[in-house]
């Protein structure tokens, strides 16, 4: 997908003011947060689970490419095949020549973000094979040509009436004020779909090494259906979703589910290892598990960025968020947003492009808190407003005028000692006389007008508490 | 000399974590509790704790099972069990169903308790006459599915299928509804104990190609956070717990 990042403002600016996406959004938190919060409440040792599941993630990263060797080896041994993508290219080609060499005219897709960072269906619509996404959301959004709002919801910026309208003019269904309607008329276009497709393409929630099992989470049955009816099963995984045994799969399913939506467990969780076997009655002849790098083993190799690749990708930290809150998931321009999409994006698509996006946070840290694997989200987000300002390895990167290191400079000169703070107080109580309005200072002059323009700042007092301590207050 | 595109992925990860020579070293087994002596013993007790609280656990399971919008029935005898079906068949009017081939769908002699209803019943499992495609056009066709379980868990309402020879995958996904039967001692306290016992299977070369873990019907809130069901998968389910 073609990353959008360079408009975070204009993005944020328009969402900002649309008052039906501002509902949506504010649904979030009354919703999935709290469902959430609800959720670790009610587990017995969730906390626990969460530095079990931290200790797991790092072990497997840190292991990468033996366990990467070993679902390769184990996939293989079911009868599935493995193939290792560097970019996303790669990764369409492979799915796209397969897809043609098999005559398939029609494919069925469970959610998957990696297709999306791909931008698969395109390269599908360009060989003349018709992608359907079958999650009630992405078919939404895929009949609106847009892209998901929403890691784990991603048509929730759209209301009943803008779904009823769309599959109205894209579908021909009659118009309705009615959900159920909408579901029983997605259920009817779709089953259509399932029973004609000859390749289903899903994500991977979790890939366990040791047995080569690929592990999809979901609610609506789409995924079981992807990996039922068509005589072709492809499952598209970033490298970073391996766990090493089947044994970490109840610390993590229960940290997922109850991380996104806070239910005890979601409707189904499949769990796939290769094709269907001789004996089976029914399922596909073909498993294929494409795993794809694109921009992941740059994460990697940065030590100070290498959490990153521990997110199980359940959108607690968007929901928490209360920049993601008001700006909504089309502003972050690329296919993860909030605040791990602001390290992951600007590392996998170019930071040059993606300026914006690690300045938008408060590092008010409440995405760390909901993290559940702890990631430490407002660390990485300085790590990277660090490279911005002194680093070289980005082209397009701004480098800091000569002016504001000076400041800088001074500021930490000042903060470190009692005289030069003291001068540096005693000369701003001096400087600020013109500005100063019933004790706040409304408007500063430039370059530091930005920081007035939405908020006042209070006055230096007259005496400071030191000076009033020495006159015995 | 070119390298192949796989061992060039290979050697980008190992380079990232500071290693291009050669491959990061194996983590030991007994850090991973990989020895087959700590699985069986886990998997050992895992089976005698389904047997030994085998009537708590189905109690605890009529509850979550509930929560999860599960239809619950607890029932003490085949009979009831094929009664309850049959209630289902007739509400519903339903013309054709399918079904598994486990073995406690034929103890309650389903077949014949099913007859005076008119429903068609198809067992999808091939040497009953239907090849692959035409077995599953009687699941898209079918107004039911009645499958048995090969495990349930009490944590979170589930029951587990383990789709193989004479247990389709299709069976419990594509008819509007679903009636799964679980057995007494069938039962499992957690999810762990659940992926304890499936390990055990990996050693042994039983994992087979697939798994489902069902908690309740289809649903999805992807448009204004509304909870609807079936919306792919079915969106009736019952649950018949033996004993």
């Amino acid at each position: 997908m073609e990353p959008k990042t360079k408009q975070f403002n204009q993005g944020a600016a328009l969402a900002i003011r649309d008052e039906k996406a501002q509902k949506s959004l504010l649904g979030l938190y009354h919703g999935f947060h709290a469902a959430r919060l609800r959720a670790a409440d009610a587990t017995p040792n969730w906390e626990e689970l969460r530095d079990h599941a931290r200790a797991i993630k790092a072990h497997t990263v840190e292991h990468l490419d033996y366990y990467l060797a070993q679902v390769e080896a184990n996939v293989a041994k079911a009868g599935g095949k493995v193939f290792f993508a560097a970019d996303a290219a790669e990764a369409n080609k492979y799915v796209v020549d397969l897809a043609k060499a098999r005559g398939v005219k029609v494919v069925i897709k469970s959610k998957s973000m990696v297709s999306e960072e791909m931008g698969l269906n395109h390269q599908f619509e360009a060989a003349g094979i018709e992608p359907v996404e079958t999650d009630l959301g992405e078919y939404v959004i895929q009949l609106a040509e847009e892209t998901p709002y929403h890691i784990v919801a991603p048509a929730i910026h759209k209301s009943r009436q803008d779904v009823s309208e769309l599959f109205h003019r894209k579908l021909g269904s009659a118009p309705t004020d009615k959900i159920t309607d909408l579901g029983r008329e997605a259920r009817r276009q779709l089953r259509q779909k399932f029973i004609q497709a000859d390749m289903g393409i899903t994500g991977a929630n979790f890939v366990v090494a040791e047995t080569g099992t690929v592990v999809i989470v979901t609610n609506e049955g789409n995924g079981r259906m992807c990996t039922s009816m068509p005589r072709i099963h492809v499952a598209i995984t970033g490298m970073e979703k391996l766990v090493p045994s089947m044994k970490d799969l109840g610390t993590f399913l229960r940290l997922l589910i109850r991380s996104a939506t806070g239910q005890r467990i979601t409707s189904y969780v499949t769990a796939v290892t290769g094709p269907r076997r001789s004996n089976d009655e029914d399922g596909p002849e073909e498993f294929h598990l494409v795993i794809v790098d694109n921009g992941r083993s740059r994460l990697l190799a940065n030590p100070e960025l290498r959490e990153s690749l521990y997110c199980i990708r359940c959108g607690a930290c968007l929901n928490a968020c209360p920049v993601y809150r008001k700006v909504g998931g089309h502003a972050y321009g690329w296919v993860y947003p909030g605040p791990i999409g602001a390290i992951v994006s600007p590392v996998l698509t170019g930071l040059g492009d993606a300026k914006d996006l690690p300045y938008a946070s408060s590092l008010c840290g409440a995405c760390r808190e909901a993290c559940p694997v702890r990631i430490n989200i407002p660390r990485m987000l300085l790590v990277l407003r660090r490279e911005l300002t002194e680093g070289t390895a980005y082209p397009g990167q701004r480098r800091v005028a000569l002016a504001e290191r000076m400041a800088m400079r001074g500021y930490r000169m000042a903060f470190q000692g009692r005289m030069f703070l003291g001068l540096a107080t005693a000369t701003g109580r001096v400087v600020q006389r013109p500005l100063v309005r019933k004790g706040r200072i409304r408007r500063m002059p430039p370059p530091l007008s930005g920081w007035t323009r939405y908020r006042t700042f209070p006055a230096l007092p007259k005496h400071s508490f030191r000076s009033r301590w020495k006159r015995g207050l | 000399m070119t390298t192949a595109p796989r061992d060039e992925f290979f050697r980008t990860i190992r380079q990232a974590l500071g290693h291009p020579e050669g491959h990061t070293p194996a983590p030991s087994a007994t850090a991973l509790g990989r020895t087959r002596g700590d699985v069986d013993a886990g998997a050992r007790h895992v089976r005698e704790v389904m047997q030994r609280d085998a009537g708590p656990l189905l109690a605890q399971l009529a509850e979550t099972a509930n929560q999860n919008g599960w239809k619950v029935l607890r029932a003490p005898s085949l009979d009831t069990a094929a009664d309850y079906v049959r209630d289902v068949v007739r509400r519903l009017e339903a013309r054709s169903a399918v079904r598994t081939a486990h073995d406690i769908l034929n103890r309650m002699k389903l077949d014949l308790r099913l007859a005076d209803t008119g429903v068609a019943l198809q067992v999808m499992a091939q040497g009953f006459g239907l090849d692959r495609a035409a077995l599953r056009q009687k699941a898209i066709e079918a107004d039911l599915g009645i499958t048995g379980a090969d495990y349930a868990i009490a944590e979170t309402g589930s029951c587990v299928l383990i789709p193989r020879q004479g247990v389709s995958r299709l069976a419990s996904l594509v008819p509007p509804v679903h009636v799964a039967v679980v057995e007494r001692g069938q039962v499992l306290p957690s999810l762990d104990d659940l992926f304890t016992l499936r390990r055990d299977d990996f050693l042994s070369g039983n994992l087979g190609s697939y798994m489902n873990i069902i908690s309740g019907p289809s649903r999805s809130a992807d448009i204004e956070y509304t909870l609807i069901t079936g919306v792919h998968g079915p969106g009736e389910v019952h649950m018949v717990l033996m004993g």
